[in-house]
């Protein structure tokens, strides 16, 4: 075995770790955040830079915030503000809906952990 | 040499990369029935997945438009006929829903009230936009109790409806979505396509699978972020939860949900959720609703009465009851330290 062989094997075995958890572990961050308002096209939104998005719905303007890799409904023109209630959506999968202003939030990810969340 | 072993690496990684392969799944989202709805198809042409898709929207707007109670339409105008206590035919568009309906109220010994109407708007939940700090008059409460509107109020001859009691009205908030999803799995299986789930708003019926593992399924947690508990679905198989967090309002540091017991005309208050596995939706819909109503008291009276096998019930004790068979079917997070109450397997 030559010492190429053994840089070889070396860079292969330290690799087999990142390997698995990228492609078989349940990656479970965040790659961007779709935004559905209305029933129009979804709209895709990368997780960064940090940025303040105005998304307009039937109510009028949902400020959406995106910050560190998260997205969160700052706030929308709704009686009942469960949108804004819930909070930083972090993990891909993570669902908002503001229903009255008809808008929702969903951060999708290349490895979700569940292919549908029931609440 | 050194160019053969080079290769070796290549294709290893290309076998490591090429097993993460998750398979092709389309997914549409859309508002409908007042809630978000998530179509997810899984192994078919996405233009196949995508003409299915538009076509179960189209199907769901007309749905929602027809059994809406309190919209211009099927629904609101039987409700109308109803109020004339003289015989009828409603619209063939919610006729087999109000029987239906009916059927599951009766199963549920009426925990499950889908003739309460009167009383879902005297709460202000009738409305898609939430009340704000209005708890009804007591009286005005206690004055539609009284009157007992039922199923049993109203009487079917063929196509023929006759109501006896002024204060029936359809309210079909907890039965509606579960039937819908059913017709929207109906129609993805007429465009061929046998792997998918459709999520109304975080109820779901989930078909075939995702590839060569089954469908997961994630149960979130009724009071904090994050995942109470996991499924894996694989064939058909319909998963409900009913909560006090859905829609509420609160006066004074208290709860006032949506889920009215038909007994009491106040919130039911002694459940935070319950979730229902059955492989009919609105079977699952009605029946999440009926027991959170039961409440940890009855729950597993009314299961049996209405013959579901996978319950699992969050007191507001955060003590979780389950039947054994959910207890088998589900998996908990493993940081999850509620006590765990087991009911004895049906005999």
């Amino acid at each position: 075995m030559t010492r190429a062989d053994r840089i070889l094997i070396f860079i292969v075995v330290s690799a087999l770790p990142f390997l698995y958890t990228r492609m078989w572990a349940g990656n479970t961050d965040a790659g961007y955040l779709q935004i559905q308002a209305g029933n129009n096209a979804p709209i895709t939104e990368a997780l960064s830079p940090d940025r303040t998005l105005h998304i307009h719905g039937p109510l009028g303007d949902s400020v959406i915030e995106v910050n560190n890799g998260r997205a969160r409904f700052v706030s929308s023109p709704c009686r009942g503000q469960i949108c804004v209630q819930t909070g930083w959506l972090q993990t891909s999968g993570d669902l908002a809906a503001c229903l009255p202003n008809r808008i929702s939030l969903t951060l999708l990810g290349q490895h979700p952990r569940f292919d549908a969340i029931n609440f | 040499m050194r160019c053969i072993r080079l290769l070796d690496v290549l294709l290893l990684t290309a076998v490591l990369t090429g097993c993460s392969n998750t398979g092709t799944v389309f997914q549409d989202r859309f508002f409908a029935l007042g809630t978000l709805i998530e179509v997810s198809i899984y192994g078919v042409d996405p233009a196949l997945a995508t003409r299915a898709s538009a076509q179960i929207e189209q199907d769901l707007l007309t749905m929602h438009s027809n059994w809406h109670a309190w919209q211009p339409g099927a629904l609101s105008i039987t409700n109308e006929q109803l109020a004339t206590l003289k015989p009828f035919t409603p619209d063939p568009a919610v006729l087999p829903l109000l029987q239906e309906a009916g059927r599951l109220s009766q199963l549920s010994n009426g925990l499950f009230n889908p003739a309460i109407g009167k009383l879902i708007a005297l709460w202000g939940f009738h409305d898609n936009a939430l009340p704000i700090g209005s708890i009804p008059d007591s009286n005005a409460i206690t004055a539609l109790v009284q009157q007992a509107p039922g199923v049993n109020n109203v009487t079917f001859t063929g196509t023929q409806l006759v109501n006896h009691n002024p204060a029936v009205s359809y309210d079909l908030g907890a039965f509606a979505k579960g039937y819908a999803i059913d017709r929207t799995i109906e129609r993805l299986r007429e465009f061929g396509i046998q792997n998918a789930i459709v999520n109304a708003g975080g109820d779901l019926r989930a078909i075939g699978q995702h590839g060569d593992r089954p469908w997961r399924i994630g149960i979130r947690h009724p009071r904090q972020k994050g995942i109470l508990a996991s499924i894996e679905l694989a064939g058909d198989a319909s998963v409900f939860t009913s909560g006090d967090y859905e829609r509420f309002f609160e006066v004074d540091g208290k709860r006032y949900h949506h889920i009215i017991d038909p007994r009491s005309g106040w919130p039911a208050n002694k459940t935070t959720s319950v979730t229902v596995i059955h492989d009919n939706a609105a079977m699952a819909d009605a029946a999440s609703t009926a027991l959170f109503v039961a409440g940890p008291d009855d729950w597993i009276e009314i299961a049996r009465n209405m013959h579901i096998e996978l319950v699992m019930l969050i007191d507001t004790d955060g003590i979780i009851h389950m039947t054994p068979a959910m207890q088998s079917r589900i998996s908990l997070e493993p940081d999850t330290d509620a006590e765990i109450r087991l009911s004895k397997p049906a005999s």
